[in-house]
Parts: C-alpha cells; sequence; structure tokens
C-alpha cells in the first residue's frame, strides 16, 4: 500500500500549502459565531449599532479571506489529486510494460487495464476528498473545541455525551453492515455472471425449452439481491433521521444547562448562541468522517489492486553482453516449462538448434506447447529449467534490446495498433524506410492497400483476419534479422495466398535461421528440419518424407488433413 | 462549511423526457398507497422539524430576558417556560425523526420492489425474446440495463423521492416561518436563493466544457492502455517499449493539464455556496441586531434564523445534485423500457407434436434476416425418417440458417417447412424444439458440475444415466481423471476444460435427452486432430437410428450420409448420395478434386 503513496512525495510543499488554506478556512469560519456572541453581548446590550456594522464588516472581511482560501484550496486539491493520478499511471505503465508473461497472466490483460484506468481514478477522487473534506473535518473540530473552551462555559460535557453517542451509533451500524458491502458485490456477481450465461446460451435454451428453468435460476439471485439490499439500506438510513436528532438533543441540552450555569456565573446569551454553532460544526466534522468510514472498504479495494501490480517482481531482466555476431546460431538445451500453479509440464526437456540458413518447422496439436518455444527465444517469458544458448552463451546474458533485435517475431493473434499500415510497420523497425516497408508488404503479399498510408483502426477491424495476418507478417519481416519466428500465422490465409506467402519467406533464409509453428503439414512440408510435438515433448523430428514414412503421429495428421475439406466445403 | 466538492458529470439525457416520467409513472402505480403514505410522513416530520428553531429561538429569548432580569437584579430566568419549550422541541424532534424514517423505509421498499420487478421482467424478457434481438453485439448492453440502469432507476427513485419532497417541503415550510418571524429579514436573505442558483449554474456551465475537453483526452489515453497491454508481446518482441512510453507519456501530460482544470472549476460551487450561507449568515446577525434594537424581533429569533438559513441552502445543494440522478435515472428508464418493449417471440399454437413418423419436408423455402436481403431462396428438400442428410457448402452459404428454419428460431418468409405434411408452423414451438437435439461447434456449458450439464437435457435423469451418456461418448475417461469427477465446477469461461472436451458434454448432453431428430454441426480448426476423432465417434453414435442433419466438413461423413445437399448463395445447386455427385462431375466432384490436390503432398 505505501508503494502507491510514494507519488505523492513529491506533492509535498503543496499539501502543505493545503493544509494552510484549510486552517485559513476553519479559522475565517470559527470566527463567525464569536463575532455574533459580541454582536448579542455588547452590541444589542449596549444598543450600539456602530458597533455592531463594525462587526458585520469584520465578518464579510472573513467571509471573503475564506472564500478565497476555498478557491486557493480547490486549485491545489485538484492539481494535487489530478497530478498524483497522472503520475501513478505513469509509474504502473512503465511497470507494466517490463512484465513477462507470467506476470502478464497472473493478474491477466484485462485487469491491468481496469487497474491502470479505473482503480486510479477511484483512488484519485479519494485524495481529492481526503484533501478538502476528511483534512477539514478535524481542523474544523479541533478548531471549535478550541473556541468553545474559550467561551468558558463550563458545556463541554455535553459535546464529549454527544460525541460518544454519535460514535457508537455509527460504530454498531457501520460495523452491522460493512460485511455486507462486499456480499452486495458478491451477488452483483453472480447476477452478472448468470446473467451473461443466460444470454450467451439463448439458442441452447431456447432448443431445450428450459426458459422457466433459467428464468427461476435468475429469480433466485434476484431475490437473494433484495434482501440484502433491504437489510442494507433499512440500517444505513436509520443514520441520517438520528443524527440530527441527537444534534437537535444537544442543542437543547446546551440552552437549558446554558440557563442554569447563567443564575450562577457570567455566562451571557451570545456566549450560548457561539457555544451551540461550535458543538454543530464539531458533530458535523466526525459525522463527515464517519461518512468516510463507509467508502473505505472499496478504496482499499482500489488500493490493494494497484499496488500488486507495482509489488509484482520483474522476473524477466537485461543481462550484459550488447553484440552478438552475425549469422548467430540458437540452441535449446534441455528446456523445460512448466507454468506457474500448473501439475504438467508446458514443455519437457526440449533440444534443437537453429542455424542460419536452416528452416526449421515445429507441428502439434492444440496445447503440445508450440507457442511456449516460440515465446522463449525472445524472452518474453524465460524457462523453468535448461537453458537457450546463442553463440554458445545463455540468451539471459545478453540485454533484452540486443537480444529482440535481432528476432523477427510474428505471433498467432495478428495485433495491429490504431494508426496507418506505415506506423504499424515501423514498430517493426524505428527508421525503416517507405522501399523497406514495402519490399516487406511485397513479400508478405499485402495487396489490398492504397499505400502504406491507410488507415488502421482500433483493433484494425477495418481489415479482415487474412488481411491482419498479412500484415502482421509484414511487420515482423522488415529489416534484416537473425531468427524469423512465425507462430502458426496463416490459419486465416487461403491456400492460394499462403503458398505465396511461405514460399517468399523461405527465400529470407540465406544467412537467417526460420522457425515455423503451424497446425498444417502444407505450410511445413518444405522445412529442413520438421520437430513433431505431443504434450510438450518432442516425440520425433526429421524430414516430411521421412517422417511420413517412420512417425505414426506425424502420418495421423497428414491423413487426417487429406480428409478434412474445412476450407472449400 | 464547505460541502465536499462533488464532481459533475454531464448526466445522460433521455431523448423523450415526457415517455421516460410516464414509464416512471407507470411503474410507480402499483404503489399508490404507499406512495401517498410517503408523502404524508414526509410532510409530518417536515414539518415538525421546521417549527423547533422557532421555539428554540422561544427558549434563547427566555434566556436572554432572564440574564437581563438577573443583571439589573429585577428577577431571574423563566425556568419553567424554558423547560416547557425545550420539551416541545424534543418530542417535536423525536416525532419528526421517526417520521424520517418511516418515509425513508417505505421508499426503500417500493424501490428494492420496483428494481426486483424490473429485472426480472428483463430477464423473463431476455429468454422470450425472438432470437434477431438477442444479436451478439447487444449482450454487454443488456447486461449492463439489468444492473446499471436498474440501480440508477432504483436511486432515482429512492434520491428524488426522499431529497426532492423533503427539499420542496423544507423551503416552503422554512420560508413560511422565516416570514413568521420577520419580513424584511426574510425578503433580505431570500434573494440570495436566485443568486445561488446562478452561481451554481454559472460554475456548471464553466466547469462543463472542460470537462467535455478531458473526457476527449481521458478517453485516448485509455484506448491507448488497452491497445498496448492487448498487444503487450508486440510492444516487447519488437523493443518498442520506450516508444511507447514516450507516446503514452506525451497522453497522459494531456489529458493532466485538462482533468485537474476540470476538476477545479467543477468543484467551485463548493466555495460558491459556502461564499452564500456565510453571507447569509453576516446578514442576519447585523439586520438581526438591528431588528432586535428597533424590537421588530428578538435576540432567539436570530439563533431561529441561523438554523433557517441553513435549513433553507441545503435544500437548494439537494436539488442540484437530485436533478442529475433524475435525469440518469430517466435516461435508465428510457433504455430499461425501449428492450422491454422489444418483440417477443410468437407462438401461437398449442398444438404438440410428439414424433416423427414419415419425413420432413422444405417446400420452396425462403428467408432472410433482413427484408432484401434473402439467404435462403426457393429451398426444397425432404428427409426421410432415419435419414442422415449433409449439409455441405462454404462458410455463409446459408448451412445453418437451413437448421435455425427447422428450430422454429425464425420465421420463414417463404413456403413451407413440413412434418409429416404439417407445416410446422402449426405446431407450438417448444413442442418441435423438443423433439429437436442440437449440438452446435460453439458449445454452451454454465457454470455448474459436470453432471449438472450433462443432465440439462433430462433435469430427472439418475446419475448412472448421466454416467452411462458420458461413457457413450468416450467423456468418460477425462471426467474421471479430473479431481471432482463428475462433482468438478466448470469454471465462468469454462476454460478448465478444453474445447474439445466442451463439445464431447454437449453430445453427451443430448444424448440423454433422446431426441428424434437431431442437428450436428461438426467440429473443424481449434481441435486437435485426436479430440477430433473422438468427437466424430461421439456424433457416429449418437446419429445411431436418429433422423440427422449435419452442417459436414469431414469427407468421411459427407460419404456416409443418405443424402448431400450442396449449398451456394442460400440455393441448393446439387443434391444426392456421395457416388451420385460424384457422378455428376459437377460442383461436388471438383472441389473434392482440387481440395485433395493441395493437399496431396
Amino acid at each position: 500500500m505505501r508503494n502507491i503513496l510514494r507519488p505523492l512525495k513529491s506533492k509535498i510543499p503543496q499539501i502543505i500549502m493545503v493544509i494552510i488554506f484549510l486552517i485559513i478556512q476553519a479559522y475565517c469560519n470559527l470566527t463567525l459565531p464569536s463575532y455574533t456572541a459580541n454582536i448579542v453581548n455588547i452590541g444589542i446590550q449596549n444598543a450600539d449599532i456602530d458597533y455592531i456594522m463594525n462587526t458585520g464588516m469584520m465578518m464579510l472581511a472573513m467571509v471573503g479571506i475564506s472564500v478565497l482560501a476555498a478557491v486557493f484550496l480547490s486549485y491545489f486539491s485538484s492539481r494535487i489529486s489530478s497530478g498524483y493520478a497522472k503520475d501513478l499511471r505513469k509509474i504502473v505503465y512503465r511497470k507494466v510494460l517490463k512484465f513477462s508473461n507470467h506476470e502478464l497472466n497472473d493478474i491477466s490483460r484485462s485487469s491491468l487495464i481496469t487497474r491502470t484506468t479505473n482503480d486510479i481514478n477511484q483512488i484519485q477522487s479519494v485524495i481529492g476528498m481526503v484533501l478538502t473534506t476528511l483534512l477539514f473535518a478535524p481542523i474544523l473540530g479541533i478548531g471549535s473545541v478550541i473556541k468553545a473552551f474559550e467561551l468558558g462555559t463550563d458545556l463541554s460535557w455535553i459535546i464529549l455525551i454527544t460525541f460518544i453517542v454519535v460514535a457508537s451509533l455509527l460504530l454498531i451500524i457501520i460495523t452491522r453492515v460493512l460485511p455486507y458491502f462486499k456480499v452486495t458485490q458478491e451477488i452483483i456477481d453472480k447476477m452478472n455472471r448468470t446473467s451473461r450465461e443466460i444470454l450467451l446460451g439463448i439458442p441452447v435454451i431456447k432448443a431445450f425449452v428450459k426458459q422457466k428453468v433459467e428464468q427461476e435460476k435468475f429469480e433466485k439471485i434476484n431475490r437473494e439481491f433484495v434482501d440484502v439490499n433491504l437489510y442494507v439500506y433499512r440500517r444505513i438510513f436509520i443514520l441520517i433521521p438520528s443524527m440530527s436528532l441527537i444534534m437537535n438533543v444537544m442543542i437543547v441540552l446546551i440552552l437549558y444547562f446554558g440557563a442554569y450555569n447563567a443564575l450562577s456565573s457570567s455566562i451571557l446569551t451570545g456566549d450560548i448562541i457561539a457555544f451551540i454553532q461550535y458543538s454543530t460544526q464539531i458533530v458535523t466534522s466526525f459525522i463527515m468522517m464517519g461518512g468516510f468510514l463507509i467508502m473505505l472498504p472499496r478504496i482499499i479495494v482500489s488500493g490493494r489492486r494497484v499496488a500488486e501490480v507495482l509489488n509484482t517482481e520483474i522476473t524477466i531482466t537485461d543481462g550484459e553482453l550488447t553484440e552478438i555476431s552475425d549469422k548467430p546460431s540458437l540452441e535449446f538445451k534441455n528446456v523445460s516449462y512448466k507454468y506457474p500453479r500448473s501439475e504438467k509440464e508446458t514443455l519437457k526437456d526440449i533440444n534443437f538448434k537453429l542455424e542460419p540458413g536452416k528452416t526449421t518447422a515445429i507441428i502439434g496439436g492444440t496445447g503440445s506447447g508450440k507457442s511456449t518455444i516460440l515465446n522463449l527465444i525472445p524472452r518474453l517469458q524465460d524457462p523453468t529449467s535448461g537453458e537457450i544458448l546463442i553463440n554458445g552463451r545463455n540468451i539471459k546474458d545478453y540485454t533484452l534490446k540486443a537480444l529482440r533485435d535481432k528476432i523477427s517475431f510474428t505471433p498467432q493473434k495478428a495485433i495491429l495498433f490504431q494508426g496507418t499500415v506505415k506506423s504499424n510497420m515501423l514498430t517493426g523497425k524505428d527508421d525503416a524506410s517507405d522501399s523497406e516497408i514495402e519490399d516487406a508488404l511485397k513479400l508478405a503479399q499485402v495487396d489490398f492497400i492504397d499505400s502504406i498510408y491507410d488507415k488502421v483502426s482500433q483493433e484494425a477491424s477495418n481489415f479482415s483476419g487474412g488481411q491482419k495476418q498479412r500484415l502482421s507478417i509484414a511487420r515482423g519481416i522488415i529489416g534484416k534479422h537473425s531468427f524469423y519466428l512465425f507462430d502458426d500465422c496463416f490459419s486465416a490465409l487461403d491456400m492460394n495466398t499462403e503458398a505465396k506467402v511461405k514460399d517468399n519467406l523461405y527465400s529470407l533464409s540465406e544467412d537467417s535461421s526460420i522457425l515455423i509453428v503451424s497446425q498444417r503439414i502444407s505450410t511445413i512440408k518444405d522445412a529442413d528440419e520438421i520437430i513433431v510435438m505431443d504434450n510438450g515433448e518432442i516425440i520425433d523430428r526429421g524430414t516430411h518424407d521421412e517422417l511420413n514414412e517412420t512417425c505414426d503421429v506425424y502420418h495421423e495428421i497428414v491423413s487426417s488433413q487429406i480428409d478434412s475439406m474445412e476450407v472449400t466445403l | 462549511m464547505s460541502p465536499p466538492p462533488a464532481r459533475r458529470k454531464p448526466p445522460e439525457k433521455a431523448t423523450d423526457n415526457r415517455k421516460a416520467i410516464k414509464n416512471i409513472l407507470f411503474l410507480l402505480k402499483d404503489y399508490k398507497l404507499k406512495i401517498v403514505l410517503t408523502v404524508v410522513f414526509g410532510i409530518v416530520s417536515t414539518v415538525f422539524s421546521v417549527i423547533s428553531p422557532l421555539l428554540i429561538g422561544l427558549a434563547t429569548t427566555t434566556i436572554f430576558d432572564g440574564i437581563n432580569r438577573i443583571m439589573n437584579n429585577t428577577g431571574t430566568i423563566d425556568f419553567n417556560s424554558l423547560l416547557f419549550y425545550l420539551s416541545v422541541v424534543v418530542v417535536l424532534y423525536i416525532i419528526s425523526s421517526v417520521f424520517s424514517y418511516l418515509q425513508s423505509y417505505v421508499l426503500i421498499d417500493i424501490s428494492t420492489d420496483i428494481s426486483y420487478n424490473l429485472r426480472s421482467r428483463i430477464m423473463e424478457k431476455i429468454t422470450s425474446l425472438s432470437m434477431d434481438n438477442v444479436d451478439e453485439n447487444k449482450r454487454g448492453d443488456i447486461l449492463s440495463r439489468i444492473t446499471n440502469d436498474v440501480d440508477s432507476l432504483q436511486n432515482g427513485i429512492t434520491q428524488a423521492f426522499l431529497q426532492m419532497l423533503t427539499a420542496i417541503i423544507t423551503i416552503i415550510g422554512v420560508f413560511v416561518m422565516m416570514l413568521y418571524i420577520n419580513v424584511w429579514m426574510t425578503l433580505a436573505t431570500i434573494i440570495l436563493v436566485p443568486v445561488s442558483f446562478l452561481m451554481i449554474i454559472l460554475v456548471t456551465r464553466y466547469s462543463q466544457s472542460y470537462f467535455l475537453k478531458q473526457l476527449v483526452f481521458k478517453g485516448s489515453l485509455n484506448a491507448q492502455i488497452e491497445e498496448t497491454f492487448t498487444g503487450h508481446d508486440i510492444i516487447r518482441a519488437f523493443n518498442q517499449e520506450e516508444k511507447s512510453i514516450e507516446k503514452f507519456e506525451q497522453d497522459n501530460d494531456e489529458w493532466y493539464t485538462q482533468e485537474w482544470k476540470s476538476q477545479f472549476f467543477s468543484s467551485l460551487t463548493g466555495p460558491a455556496m459556502n461564499f452564500i450561507s456565510n453571507f447569509a449568515y453576516v446578514l442576519i446577525a447585523v439586520l438581526g441586531a438591528i431588528f432586535v434594537l428597533e424590537k421588530a424581533i428578538a435576540v432567539g429569533d436570530i439563533l431561529a434564523f441561523f438554523q433557517y438559513i441553513e435549513n433553507f441552502t441545503r435544500p437548494i445543494q439537494q436539488i442540484t445534485r437530485v436533478m442529475s440522478l433524475v435525469q440518469t435515472a430517466m435516461a435508465a428508464t428510457e433504455r430499461i423500457f425501449e428492450f422491454l418493449e422489444l418483440d417477443d417471440e410468437e407462438n401461437p399454437s398449442d398444438r404438440q407434436i410428439t414424433d416423427i413418423e414419415k419425413e420432413i419436408t422444405f417446400e420452396n423455402v425462403s428467408f432472410g434476416y433482413t427484408p432484401n436481403e434473402k439467404i435462403i431462396k426457393n429451398l426444397s428438400f425432404n428427409v426421410k425418417k432415419g435419414e442422415k442428410i449433409a449439409i455441405v457448402g462454404e462458410t455463409g452459404a446459408g448451412k445453418t440458417t437451413i437448421v435455425k428454419l427447422l428450430m422454429r428460431f425464425y420465421d420463414i418468409d417463404g413456403g413451407e417447412i413440413k412434418i409429416d405434411g404439417v407445416n410446422i408452423e402449426e405446431y407450438d414451438k417448444h413442442s418441435i424444439r423438443s423433439l429437436i437435439g442440437m449440438v452446435l461447434q460453439d458449445s454452451w456449458l454454465f457454470s455448474d458440475t459436470i453432471a449438472n450439464n450433462i443432465r440439462y437435457g433430462k433435469l430427472d435423469a439418475t446419475d448412472e444415466e448421466v454416467m452411462e451418456a458420458a461413457s457413450q461418448v468416450y467423456a468418460d475417461n477425462f471426467i474421471k481423471q479430473l479431481p471432482d469427477g463428475y462433482d468438478s465446477l466448470l469454471n465462468e469461461d469454462v476454460d478448465n476444460i478444453s474445447h474439445g472436451q466442451k463439445q464431447l458434454l454437449t453430445i453427451a448432453r443430448t444424448i440423454l435427452s433422446s431426441k428424434k431428430i437431431l442437428i450436428l454441426d461438426e467440429a473443424t480448426s481449434s481441435v486437435d486432430t485426436r479430440t477430433e476423432k473422438l468427437i466424430q465417434k461421439a456424433m457416429d453414435r449418437l446419429m445411431e437410428n436418429r433422423t440427422s442433419f449435419i452442417i459436414a466438413h469431414r469427407l468421411s461423413t459427407i460419404k456416409n450420409a443418405d443424402k448431400i445437399i450442396v449449398i451456394e448463395n442460400g440455393e441448393i445447386i446439387e443434391s444426392g448420395n456421395h457416388e451420385e455427385l460424384i457422378a455428376k462431375k459437377g460442383y461436388y466432384y471438383n472441389t473434392l478434386n482440387t481440395q485433395n490436390k493441395e493437399n496431396i503432398i
């Protein structure tokens, strides 16, 4: 939690300004009742209109100063809370960019997005409230206590009693209700889940004629929700009328005992009036803080979620070597990989070598671990055991930049960014010239754009699946790389286009190594070496012809693909 | 005292206010008695609390006069009347508080009941909507109606009634009481009301422009965060971190400069209202003192006025706050009713069908999701009882639509679909659907145990029957390997079992429900070869002795079908069995050949 408050450090001078203005504002507001006391005690008693008018002017001056202070206060608190949120967002964003796949999967991408946006906004609005309301309440409260004592009315015990009553009532109700806030949230989640499920399953529900069953399922949760709501609201709404009752009883007590004291001491009517106002002030400040308490759990949740991101340990760190020679080779040596919390190893004892001029392919069913192998090379994640070597040195010894510069990577999912075709291509190589871009586009068979300045909309929704894949391939092959990695990125291409793209890609292998992952035989059959994977293990390797003869699994895949007519029929 | 600076967001507005109000009134119609009660309770509570400051004023005056008498040695404080005034105040406040609580109690009842009913109605609507209305892209929208919109409506009703009603009664009551004390002081303070409204409106209008400006930057920053986190792999693999951070920080800074200004200006309503109430306070102190000297009012009236003016500015702030809540509630109501008014699936007949005797016939069937775009054109074919028919064709040719028409998910535009010579439109839709089992590629399971998911087809099935069904489709093996076997819970997104396994479960579900007619959509790419073989075997088992429609992709299925129809653009271009179609040397033959050539290695 301390982590998320760190950005506030640089704001300390501004926070001090806020406190100063809060004190000024509180001071000005608090002088008003004592001026009133003077008006009543001196002005009215002596029938001194001049005194009354002068005091009135003083009061107006105080009101003016108070307003100015409040404006400055708003200025600083807005700057602090907005600035804080800005800094926190920056820290979180930088942190997340250092995450490896481990950390990303731990928290999940969509959750990271919410944490960087909504959660930080939540924290920001709380900071704003703390700066204005929560800090103001004690300052005003303490000021009122001092002022009340200054009046010397001997009635302070009434404030104390009120205080105790208010505190116990708040405590009783809040402790009763707080646990139910969590329950409410759980029920809302459950309701959302169930509704979403029903919505998704409409065709099935209709087919099985189970409308009534589903309605009843929802009805139960709905009922539960209403019951909890009624419980919570019926208790929370006790607070408002009872607080005003307590306040007014307090006023009555002050008047009554004030009058008694007046018999024996020099207490004046104006003092009683002022005392009433101070004590009201004290109790209201206290109620304000109590109201803040109710919001606390929600804030803590957001705070924790952001803190979790900041506290996540970065598992992938830079090495020291900055140079990788030309025509490097890459070797997997006994590499295994296990997802945290998973019992099964995703990769078991993988060994193979990529060499310049050679094309290697990996084939296997879903979940056989093919993509994980590719992710290990640019160190999107690190192996659990074993080593990956480039020119005999562990890839962890190189800086991430040096390593990734040598690698061209085309992931399974063609993710493009909003912008233009060119801006997306520049992601592949910062300083690519237009002709370099056009060459890459040509190799990837991108023949459907008018120019490299064509727009790419969010999630590249203006392109079809196959077009996106081709653009993504083009981005991967821009510039010279030593290792070209293609992760099943032809699945949305039709046979013709795939054949052309594949041929072009194979031509890249002159000085470089190519590693292609695919489920389709046609994509990989020309590779120099084909690695067959099943359940995280390499079960065989060789050329297409060799494997077709000797490897049962491979043969099975080949024959099933001849049988399948999924593309045309 | 300054209230916390509220962040004013421009409330979403209903497009047709009058209709929204009418709908809200319609919702309230059933609660007439309770509403009258809340109004009465509200009035009682407010009236009683509005009288109290006057009595407190009288008590203060009593003290003041008493102290004067003590100073002049002419007497003492009149404790009898002091005690009387104060006891009345306490009694009034107790009554007022009790009624105020009663008011909110009844209102909570009304509003939770309304939202409960609305949620039920929305759910009922969801399950009875016609299929065109449950489009994929509308799901998120429908979900937010169940939770957010109903919530805003409930909030709107509770807050609006509670606060608006109390606020208005208070303003009127306070005004009357102030007039009763002194006309001139009332007038002096009452002028502040329009001034404060004006200030609030001005500040809001000014801050609105900043608010809208920062909203644009916020949107673009959020989009960027989303894009980066989704494309995280790309950013890292291509060494783009620095560039991405640079762009982020630029946008982040731009948002900040607009955002703090928007915050600042919108929070200015706080100081503005603070100024108004403090100004009124000074006015009362000074004017009050002068009037006391003129003998127009008593000293205690000043204290009473202090309390009144506080009770006067607070409702004004409340009203402005509630107004935006009400607007949101109206927009929410509009969306909820818009949804509730969508067309239901029609089901006029209750004629039951329990079995198929002879055949299913499609006669010149045509259909389009939109009137001018026909997906199915003049389609005719028939299937004998117990036959397997394979529907073959490219994606988008209309294969799935054909089976959906048989399920009566949509009404056809022309022609007839008959079972044993009777148009299926003459039957109860539910009875038709009860006749048909459907296994789709996109397998829907709900978050419950595996056993309950299989049992969905026959809710009263015994455990033995469930296990029997599972083992018939080769799902028994993997289920037993799960930690809790048949009692294993499928999680929310059902991603704790593989896609292929899910499909096996849906097949088991269908087997258990033992339907007369089957619709099967064969698995394609996303399942690995071995699971696919299992699914294939399970489907074969399922089809035994049943009339089946198969949307087929595999040559082996197609070959074995009794009849194959080849669909292109919603029309049958060829039909017959495998041998006949091969002999024809038409579309089927050609595509089969090129397909195999591509794959021959």
